[in-house]
């Protein structure tokens, strides 16, 4: 658990938007390889956040039914609540 | 001579067919990582189905609203400002929490070099902008 793998799968977080907005182009120039990968992190920081909140929900509804282990139901509502923030 | 040709390209295509289409996700077995490194408690299968499924909808969601700012923005490319933005909606980044500390927090230090500007030692800055 401590190893978490940390390196993000950039190119199919590229994927995915792409597969979503085929038109949409994330700030992408040969030449800024850098800026490339940037947003490539900044997608996953973001996606990153949205596990961590998804887990402390989850695990707060999991404590409230008193219940040891996390169970669809209290992913199902921690992701209701998410959604309320958007997501 | 028809017959034999006739027979042949179906099962392939088919099998080929069906495996683009499948459209491109993060592997579950990241996703299962990281949930529960962050969670720290048992999770049952069917949870991790339904943060996987969770996870799809974020991304529809997120490419939905790149789109929204860009476009707003008037640009075609999704740059680092909209993705600022998008996490101040979020409540992520606040006046509290800076672009900065999450970054520091959560990416690993290779990334963290790209993403801020460090002071070196003779007055350089990296990445020099």
């Amino acid at each position: 658990r401590r190893n978490m793998r940390r390196t993000a799968p950039r190119s199919t977080l590229r994927k995915i938007i792409k597969n979503h907005k085929p038109q949409l182009r994330l700030a992408a120039d040969v030449d800024l390889l850098v800026r490339k990968e940037r947003d490539g992190c900044r997608v996953h920081l973001n996606f990153l956040l949205f596990l961590h909140r998804l887990a402390e929900e989850a695990r707060t509804n999991a404590f409230e039914n008193k219940s040891k282990i996390i169970k669809p139901e209290h992913a199902v509502a921690a992701a209701k609540v998410i959604k309320h923030f958007k997501y | 001579p028809l017959q034999p040709l006739r027979a042949k390209p179906v099962p392939k295509s088919s099998g080929a067919s069906r495996r683009k289409t499948c459209e491109p996700e993060v592997p579950s077995s990241l996703i299962k990582k990281i949930f529960s490194h962050y969670v720290k408690m048992p999770v049952s299968r069917d949870a991790f189905k339904i943060v996987e499924k969770c996870s799809k909808r974020y991304f529809k969601q997120l490419s939905d609203d790149l789109e929204a700012y860009t476009n707003h923005a008037g640009r075609k490319t999704v740059e680092m400002a909209d993705l600022e933005v998008l996490m101040r909606r979020q409540k992520l980044v606040t006046e509290k929490m800076p672009m900065h500390v999450l970054i520091e927090r959560y990416l690993p230090l290779e990334y963290r070099k790209l993403l801020i500007p460090i002071a070196i030692s003779g007055n350089k800055v990296i990445p020099c902008k």
